[in-house]
């Protein structure tokens, strides 16, 4: 849906996603090496800004670029989706970042805080092809230990696959908060320092 | 510090952070716990451990042991 959400990091910032994203979506969702484990995207652009628009009328589902603020350049994409309003729960997902970025660590302490901090939510949850092990093991990276499999839980090109969920909720985040704060921080000053 | 010596300290420090036994042909490709979040962990790590600091455009491609070693030994002689 469109929102004005912005959150600002360290070294980097979510801000609603538009259409002037549109080529960089693309970008990213047709490198076959990002999308391994991902919705396969169409590479048209018609096709994108009709995504963006039918997304523009949908409640509860805020999408986000990761940009830098040093020059406000793309990095990555990611949103939060599937509101629950009974719940006070949202899905975060569609995360996606350029191959040479390094702003993993810090664009999920973005998006948590988007869903603890501004949306007010209760629990968050991301789920994740089971095959797909290096973000599985970064989710358990975080320190979260809510997890369980969900089997064939996704379609991917006819393909059925297991799920691993990880869930956090607001009383779990405020532990797992500061590590991902201070990995951020660090690392921020490390490329300001390069800059 | 010559190249042995580097090594020595890359593979200690990646069996510290990862918390298993890590090989001269560890990569992250073949070594899953070595997701984004124990790279940085990882790269951090051995900065403070050999007193130097890669430049950032170097980070992504330090995905091996052996691209560890080679960085860090062409800093040590730059």
């Amino acid at each position: 849906m469109r929102h004005k959400i912005i959150i600002e990091g360290f070294a980097y910032r979510l801000r609603p996603i538009g259409d002037m994203d549109a080529d960089f979506i693309i970008k990213l969702r047709t490198d076959a090496e990002l999308i391994r484990f991902l919705h396969s995207t169409p590479p048209s652009l018609d096709s994108q800004l009709n995504w963006l628009a039918q997304y523009y009328t949908r409640p509860g589902d805020w999408y986000f670029v990761l940009e830098r603020r040093s020059d406000s350049s793309s990095e990555g994409l990611i949103s939060l989706y599937d509101f629950d309003a009974e719940q006070f729960s949202a899905e975060w997902g569609r995360w996606i970042l350029r191959k040479d970025s390094i702003a993993a660590v810090e664009s999920a302490w973005l998006i948590y805080r988007c869903a603890f901090d501004q949306l007010c939510l209760r629990e968050v949850y991301c789920r994740t092809v089971a095959a797909n092990e290096s973000v599985v093991s970064f989710h358990d990276s975080c320190g979260i230990t809510e997890r369980s499999l969900l089997p064939n839980h996704f379609n991917l090109n006819g393909r059925k696959l297991d799920a691993v969920e990880h869930r956090v909720n607001h009383v779990a985040w405020k532990t797992i908060a500061p590590r991902l704060e201070h990995l951020s921080q660090r690392m921020a000053r490390r490329l300001h320092r390069d800059t | 510090m010559n190249r042995q010596q580097i090594k020595v300290v890359v593979l200690s420090v990646l069996s510290t952070v990862l918390k298993c036994e890590v090989n001269n042909e560890a990569s992250r490709e073949n070594l899953a716990q070595w997701d984004s979040l124990k790279h940085i962990e990882v790269i951090f790590a051995i900065e403070d451990e050999l007193n130097l600091q890669f430049p950032e455009e170097m980070l992504p491609n330090l995905n091996s042991v052996e691209s560890i070693v080679d960085a860090a030994e062409g800093l040590y002689e730059a």
